[in-house]
């Protein structure tokens, strides 16, 4: 019974924090099967540790952290996983076709394509930037201090503009 | 473009994405049910087979030694030595590499990134450095097989000179192997073409990031 209670209140947490889950996976992930099979690591991982869950941190922090970890972690793996992750076929986070031939949807993939070619950790940065998190609050999540996550975030800002400039006057 | 700009754009992208994201709450349930077991279970069989294939190696070795050593002549110095050396090398082995699970095991991931990564990559390090024990085992696979019955007394000069260069060379390589396998070589290209060879690529990307961890931190 409590592990059903347990299991609800994961999926609920997850439900209203897909999106962390989604943009993390995407932002580390070049492919789809890729995404899909972080996405489910991730959870697996978050299940593993929910139920250690220390309530002195919001949920989306604790997401962060797990999410993040496991998405740096992945990278440093050989391509081994399919053979562990291969019974779960459907993915885990599905998405409709949000279509994407605006001009927005261009800039946003120039963005996208910007952030996949960060370091990882600076990936990291630049996303919980993104996410509007304060710098309190990445500090905490990437382990840093807040006048450290405020040059780097600086300097990655002007990488990026530069790189934008670049690209308009090709 | 401006700073707002870009989050901004994301902002708007994901706003999208987010209507249109769906969980698969089944799927979900069925991996937080039995399917988080069944997959950890594959994780956990994977380094079982390795541990399973070491412990079997270690038994045919130990038989032969109890073999050996309950039927003891002088003529099986020779093997008798070169066994134990290698049944040595291999625990040693093997308890570092148990020690090493439950260490990944400790590790939580819901620590803040740089801690965790830098424990993940000291981990691997770690691996490293302890595999490097197997080195000393190449001597004695030179010697196993000679006794004192025939060796050296019933041998000519040659061969004699052939077992040792074979035996020296071996010894030399796995000092050399020894003394040069260590986590400052990662840096020297000769080491990570062997070590990438030889299935670590991992390592290899562990080093950089660990640079890249380090650089990070402080810069």
């Amino acid at each position: 019974m409590a592990n059903k209670e347990n299991r609800d209140i994961f999926l609920s947490v997850i439900e209203s924090n897909k999106g962390i889950i989604y943009k993390i996976a995407n932002s580390y992930c070049a492919s789809k099967e890729d995404r899909n099979d972080l996405v489910q690591e991730i959870i697996l991982r978050l299940w593993q540790a929910f139920e250690q869950y220390n309530d002195d941190y919001k949920y989306s922090t604790w997401i962060y952290r797990i999410a993040l970890n496991t998405a740096i972690s992945n990278y440093r793996k050989e391509k081994v996983r399919e053979k562990y992750f291969s019974p779960i076929f459907e993915p885990l986070l599905e998405l409709e076709d949000v279509g994407g031939t605006t001009e927005l949807e261009q800039t946003y993939s120039q963005l996208h394509q910007f952030i996949l070619e960060l370091k990882e950790l600076d990936k990291a940065l630049m996303l919980l930037y993104l996410e509007e998190k304060s710098y309190k609050e990445i500090a905490e999540i990437i382990g840093i201090s807040e006048s450290n996550v405020g040059t780097k975030i600086s300097r990655l800002k002007n990488t990026l503009k530069e790189k934008f400039l670049k690209e308009k006057y090709k | 473009m401006e700073d707002t700009n870009f989050v901004m754009l994301w902002k708007e992208h994901y706003e999208k994405i987010d209507q249109s994201l769906a969980i698969n709450k089944k799927i979900i349930r069925d991996l937080t049910n039995q399917k988080a077991e069944a997959v950890m279970q594959l994780l956990i069989r994977h380094k079982k087979r390795g541990i399973i294939a070491v412990i079997f190696y270690l038994l045919i070795l130990g038989a032969l030694l109890f073999f050996s050593t309950t039927d003891y002549k002088s003529e099986k110095n020779y093997f008798i030595f070169s066994i134990a050396a290698i049944f040595i090398v291999n625990v040693k082995a093997l308890y570092d590499y148990i020690k090493h699970l439950a260490w990944a095991k400790k590790i939580n991931y819901n620590g803040n990134v740089t801690d965790i990564q830098q424990q993940l990559t000291k981990l691997q390090f770690s691996i490293i450095n302890h595999a490097k024990i197997m080195c000393l085992q190449f001597p004695f696979f030179t010697t196993f097989y000679l006794s004192n019955k025939w060796f050296p007394q019933e041998v000519g000069m040659g061969y004699i000179i052939f077992q040792l260069i074979l035996t020296g060379s071996f010894t030399y390589l796995s000092y050399w192997l020894f003394k040069n396998h260590t986590i400052e070589n990662l840096n020297k290209k000769w080491f990570r073409n062997m070590i990438a060879g030889s299935g670590g690529k991992s390592v290899v990307k562990a080093m950089d990031f660990y640079k890249e961890l380090e650089e990070f931190k402080h810069h």
